[in-house]
């Protein structure tokens, strides 16, 4: 599927069990749609409201979208199936393109973190090619694979911070690890980036993991994923099990980083309320 | 038969990165603290009461033939060759091997491997070699420590109820050693044979705990299994693999 025609197809496609619909930027689609009919009745109008609200901005942003030449996607998924004991996803195809934020969104079981899994290639797809950055992944050695994992910035659904490290030396992981870095640019940079997600160095820095609440073990997760300055960025349920103002910090972050950073997104999520405030596109998922 | 075959790939991934760029060398001496170093009173305890107690009951029966003066002897021989390597191995296996396969399968389910091979990390490289690594070294180290203080052990209970004089019962101890040969001229071959087997024992209980521990599958009660799996597993591995062990130094060192 080249980059053209993944733009015009819109929505709903015919066929396979499991399709993925694809909008691109166009906030009234059939996909976000159907998505609606799953969501109870009095979630609706909140989100026809946010809805409204963004509907300006994202028709700008569309238009100037249109302007530039259509760029090659940072990461594309073609015709991917897998199956463990039962299909988990089948023939999925979509592309991420610079500068965006693609949202993925399904129920849950449906597969939607497992495409990040095929994405890093901790899982090999049975069927479809994978692409990061240009470059097919779907068959490289594990160390080639562990070399394009440095490309993206991973945000962990529960964070995934080493426990048995301080945030400082979490933050660090990733320069100390294969960014030829001295110890003052290190210190000087996850500093900088503690501060980019809000938090105050001189407060967090030494602590563990384990003395932070929620939110800021998220935060520090998205720290240690931007810490290499990735060009992309990858999201799994980023505001699930927080309450309602975290959530919007953390929304806010990730759009920060898109529009500060120009970093490419890919959102897993199945919170709509904060996929509506932060995407460009929406990818969902669904059986038929 | 696929868990034997998975067992032996990170055995032997684990050995190989024990040569190949970047070392964790930091990540080694931890691990060494952890596994050698926080181990020695345990190890010290269960040496000093076993030396004790094989000096007790060997007293009693050579006392029937009158011939106590052989006591060091015989701690001697089980101690260096049997006990001391068993006993180490088997209270390393309870209390770093659980320890090990705890902390691997918890950041196993907390996701924390995942977050390691996403930031270009091999998990086996980072984890599990420099344990492989420090249990190589501090195993035999531990053994030497628990042969030393069950022979001491020996020697109280030998001076306090047999009235053994010091001097006789580190004669008889020497006598054993030199009686099983030696190596290179100086390297008695109870050492040898006491010195292989802890090495071999450090090997297997930590590629066994690091196995069991990136098998944890389940969250909370995942780990709580593979740690009892590990303690089971590794203990029931050094007293059969003990046996062969022994059969062949016998044979190597009679020979």
């Amino acid at each position: 599927m080249t980059a053209d025609n993944d733009r015009r197809s819109s929505g709903a496609g015919s066929g396979d069990e499991r399709r993925v619909g694809i909008d691109r930027r166009t906030p009234v689609d059939p996909a976000a749609a159907a998505a609606g009919e799953r969501v109870a009745d009095r979630e609706r109008e909140v989100r026809e409201a946010i809805r409204a609200e963004l509907l300006v901005d994202m028709e700008e942003e569309a238009r100037s979208g249109k302007a530039t030449t259509p760029a090659e996607p940072v990461i594309e998924l073609q015709g991917v199936s897998l199956a463990f004991d039962r299909p988990v996803l089948e023939d999925i195809s979509f592309g991420l393109y610079p500068g965006e934020t693609v949202c993925v969104v399904g129920e849950s079981g449906s597969g939607k973190s497992t495409i990040l899994k095929l994405i890093l290639r901790l899982l090999v797809p049975d069927a479809g090619r994978v692409f990061v950055d240009g470059q097919d992944v779907t068959d490289v050695s594990y160390g080639e694979a562990l070399t394009m994992r440095r490309k993206m910035g991973m945000v962990f659904q529960s964070a995934a911070l080493f426990d048995s490290m301080t945030v400082f030396e979490n933050v660090a992981y990733p320069l100390r690890e294969h960014v030829k870095m001295r110890e003052d640019e290190i210190e000087e940079r996850v500093n900088e980036t503690l501060r980019f997600v809000d938090l105050d160095p001189e407060q967090v820095a030494d602590k563990l993991p384990s003395a932070l609440s929620g939110g800021m073990r998220k935060r520090v997760g998205v720290a240690r994923g931007m810490a290499a300055r990735p060009k992309i960025m990858l999201y799994d349920e980023p505001t699930s099990g927080l309450d309602p103002l975290t959530t919007g910090t953390i929304t806010r972050l990730i759009v920060k980083l898109q529009r500060e950073l120009q970093v490419s997104s890919l959102v897993v999520s199945h919170d709509i309320r904060s996929v509506f405030r932060m995407a460009t596109r929406v990818v969902l998922l669904y059986d038929r | 038969m696929l868990a034997v075959q998975e067992y032996v790939s990170l055995a032997s991934k684990a050995i190989r990165y024990c040569f190949v760029r970047p070392f964790y060398v930091n990540d080694v001496i931890q691990q060494m603290d952890t596994i050698g170093v926080q181990s020695i009173p345990i190890v010290i305890l269960t040496g000093f009461f076993t030396g004790m107690v094989l000096a007790l009951q060997t007293s009693v029966q050579l006392e029937a033939f009158g011939a106590t003066q052989y006591i060091g002897k015989l701690v001697a021989a089980s101690m260096i060759r049997e006990l001391g390597p068993v006993l180490a191995g088997l209270m390393v296996a309870g209390r770093v091997g659980s320890g090990i396969a705890a902390q691997i399968g918890s950041m196993m389910v907390t996701e924390q491997i995942d977050a390691l091979n996403t930031l270009g990390t091999d998990p086996i490289k980072k984890l599990v070699t420099p344990r492989l690594i420090a249990s190589l070294v501090m195993l035999p180290l531990l053994t030497v420590i628990t042969d030393f203080v069950g022979i001491l052990g020996g020697n109280v209970i030998a001076s306090v109820y047999v009235g053994l004089p010091t001097g006789t019962y580190w004669q008889t101890v020497w006598e054993q050693l030199a009686s099983g040969g030696f190596t290179l001229r100086y390297i008695p071959n109870d050492f040898i044979q006491g010195l292989v087997k802890p090495f071999v024992f450090g090997g297997l209980i930590s590629i066994t705990a690091c196995y069991y521990g990136l098998q944890t599958r389940g969250g909370t009660e995942g780990v709580g299994l593979s740690t009892t799996r590990t303690v089971v597993t590794a203990s029931i591995m050094i007293l059969v693999v003990d046996y062969f062990l022994t059969q062949i130094m016998l044979a190597a060192f009679n020979a």
